[in-house]
């Protein structure tokens, strides 16, 4: 079958037809904020994934990257085996996907990871890439500053093409008409695997007690009464912002995913070339390697990092980014004005309003009334 | 499926046919309520008939070799139930348990309706109903010595506590598995997979991608492994409802796949036959 792909820009190979849900679950991260304290992924183990052979399951987790990944090097084995891929200069993708790629015996290219793999959920924290001890790598004494390493929070992107899905000889994985959403039947799943060999982000996962494979539900029982997944309402940086994504065909200025993806271009998919279209979104890091952000976000990148340099010239985009984290309630539309960003839910009614710039008071050290001194502290 | 697995699948189709001869089941006066695969009644029963397999070529995920590439067929009734016996090469047993480790595996599969012409031999086709005897090496463990608990698998395993399951449950009132089950999802949607099994799976199915799980009608099987050969009794009753109904005297069809789990075989990566084997019980 061929389907449309808006991510690499043009039409690729796909098991099934193209059949866009009604909407499309998806979050933002602003990985300029994340800083690894793991809250999401806690917020999310003790959701979800506390019982009997889901010990070392983590469906979301947060990584540093370069090195860090969970399992081990999920992403750069992937990459290894499609080999070099080009991007064409007018950002479409000249490459091949994990489809089009895929062995004649298989539905998709991918790897099979072990146990082992899944292990050390974040080995290489906080090692720096970049630069050399001696004569190689991550020195502290090299300049200019050319050190770098980000945290990538991760959960399932419930892709609009999921290779869980396509790989499933069952037909046990289904993504859903209301929203997107992306769940492994499991009264149907037999443990086969073939969901953990071949989603790329490795994010099915096995349950060696129901021997039965599970995944991020995209927690559809909060999201279908109108509440952002736990990962999103519980991460205390606010990085996070949980909505329906629209096709850039569709895409309304008044929806907050739409405008960081679509309008802005802030927030990109990562690894679009394997074909996915994943769902999760990332504004860059602006201070890692170029280089690397492309491979990862690919050519838009570089751009998406110089807008989020100029977001102090955009209200309107800086009253989103403050909606972030500022209700527990999917925003379906939002507006910035007078100063005040406010987020509607989707039958129009406010949930949230925030100042776009919180007001700066000043007081006198002494209080009279009080006759105490005052503190900083709020 | 591509043109090289339709050259090798007519090739392989017509030389089958031509080697393919009926099955003989002997009505036996034999006690069958028990598979026992030393039975003497294998000794006087006719000789085993090879069956050739070939690397499942249809649909994908396949296999990339034939790992498997014959299975021996015995086979007595004796009036109620019928016992086959199956051998095959397997040169280690695999048990499954953690991730990516799989079973080894044999079924045998009867068309549902009564026919002349089978129904697609590649697990049935809709409203053409096939019955499925699923043995797993796997679940002959869990009748053996236990279903595995997450600490058999991983002696290493830590953890500090389960939902509804905590070392000291103070003044809670001990819970068991109907509270615990709610946090297992395959256990509370009630897969069979995540329940100790007996050994034999019973599938209808109608197609690719449509097997599924029935309650046990009263089938039985036995694995033993030795020297480099697997060799399984599946005892079913010859009438079972709502699926395959044989009768002395009477014909049917047989189906065969074996996975070798060493080989990672598992689900659609599987040996199987090509043909159906015809079947002849004996009065």
């Amino acid at each position: 079958m061929t389907v449309k792909n808006w991510q690499i820009k043009r039409d690729m190979a796909y098991p099934y037809e193209e059949h866009r849900p009604r909407k499309q679950w998806a979050i933002v991260f602003d990985l300029n904020k994340c800083i690894a304290c793991q809250t999401c992924t806690l917020a999310c183990k003790t959701t979800w994934t506390s019982a009997r052979g889901q010990e070392y399951m983590f469906w979301n987790n947060v990584e540093t990257k370069p090195y860090g990944g969970y399992p081990l090097a999920w992403d750069l084995r992937v990459l290894e085996r499609l080999g070099r891929q080009d991007w064409a200069k007018n950002g479409t993708y000249g490459g091949k996907t994990i489809f089009e790629s895929a062995p004649a015996n298989e539905r998709a290219l991918h790897w099979a990871p072990s146990d082992e793999d899944w292990m050390y959920p974040n080995v290489g924290e906080d090692d720096c890439a970049g630069g050399s001890v001696g004569a190689g790598g991550a020195a502290f004494t090299t300049m200019p500053h050319d050190k770098w390493f980000f945290y990538l929070p991760r959960t399932c992107a419930h892709c609009t093409y999921p290779a869980c899905l396509a790989a499933c000889p069952r037909k046990a994985i289904y993504k859903r008409e209301q929203d997107g959403i992306v769940l492994i039947d499991q009264s149907r799943c037999k443990g086969y695997g073939e969901c953990v060999r071949a989603c790329p982000y490795k994010k099915s996962m096995y349950n060696p007690y129901t021997r039965v494979s599970e995944k991020c539900v995209g927690c559809y029982p909060a999201v279908e009464q109108g509440i952002q997944p736990q990962c999103v309402v519980n991460c205390i940086g606010k990085i996070r912002i949980m909505g329906f994504i629209s096709p850039p065909w569709a895409a309304r200025d008044d929806n907050p995913v739409d405008y960081l993806v679509h309008k802005k271009g802030l927030a990109l998919p990562y690894y679009p070339q394997l074909g996915l279209e994943p769902n999760i979104y990332y504004i860059p890091p602006m201070h890692a390697d170029r280089a690397y952000l492309a491979q990862m976000f690919g050519p838009q990148a570089e751009g998406a990092i110089a807008r989020y340099r100029e977001l102090a010239k955009d209200p309107v985009a800086q009253g989103l980014m403050v909606l972030m984290g500022s209700t527990d309630r999917i925003i379906h539309s939002f507006k910035v004005e007078k100063g005040e960003a406010t987020g509607f839910n989707e039958a129009g009614a406010e949930l949230t309003r925030v100042p776009v710039t919180e007001p700066v008071v000043e007081r006198a050290a002494w209080d009279e009334g009080a006759s105490a001194t005052r503190h900083n502290t709020p | 499926m591509s043109l090289r697995n339709v050259l090798i699948f007519s090739a392989l189709a017509s030389t089958a046919a031509l080697a393919q001869q009926p099955l003989s089941i002997p009505l036996v006066k034999a006690d069958l309520s028990k598979p026992d695969a030393a039975a003497a009644v294998w000794g006087s029963a006719p000789a085993a008939l090879n069956v050739m397999l070939m690397g499942q070529p249809m649909i994908t995920p396949r296999p990339e070799t034939t790992s498997t590439a014959e299975v021996k067929v015995q086979a007595v009734h004796d009036g109620t139930r019928v016992a086959f016996l199956l051998t095959w090469k397997d040169p280690e047993v695999s048990e499954a348990g953690p991730l990516g480790k799989f079973s080894d595996a044999v079924a045998i599969q009867f068309p549902v309706k009564e026919s002349d012409v089978p129904p697609p031999v590649m697990m049935g086709a809709k409203d053409l109903p096939v019955h499925i005897f699923h043995w797993r090496a796997q679940y002959q463990r869990d009748a053996e010595r236990g279903k595995p608990t997450p600490k058999d698998l991983y002696p290493n395993l830590n953890v500090d506590m389960y939902p509804m399951e905590f070392k000291d449950m103070g003044a809670l009132p001990a819970k068991g598995d109907a509270e615990r089950d709610p946090y297992s999802p395959g256990r509370a949607t009630g897969n069979p997979q995540a329940y100790a099994k007996s050994g034999v799976d019973e599938i209808i199915a109608e197609g690719f991608s449509t097997s599924s799980v029935q309650e046990g009608h009263g089938s039985l099987a036995k694995g033993t492994w030795a020297n480099g050969e697997w060799r399984v009794v599946i005892v079913r009753p010859l009438k079972s409802e709502g699926g395959n109904v044989l009768a002395p005297g009477g014909k049917t069809f047989l189906g065969f796949a074996v996975w070798q789990g060493g080989q990672g075989e598992v689900g659609s990566r599987k040996c199987v036959t090509m043909m159906w084997t015809p079947a002849e019980l004996g009065k």
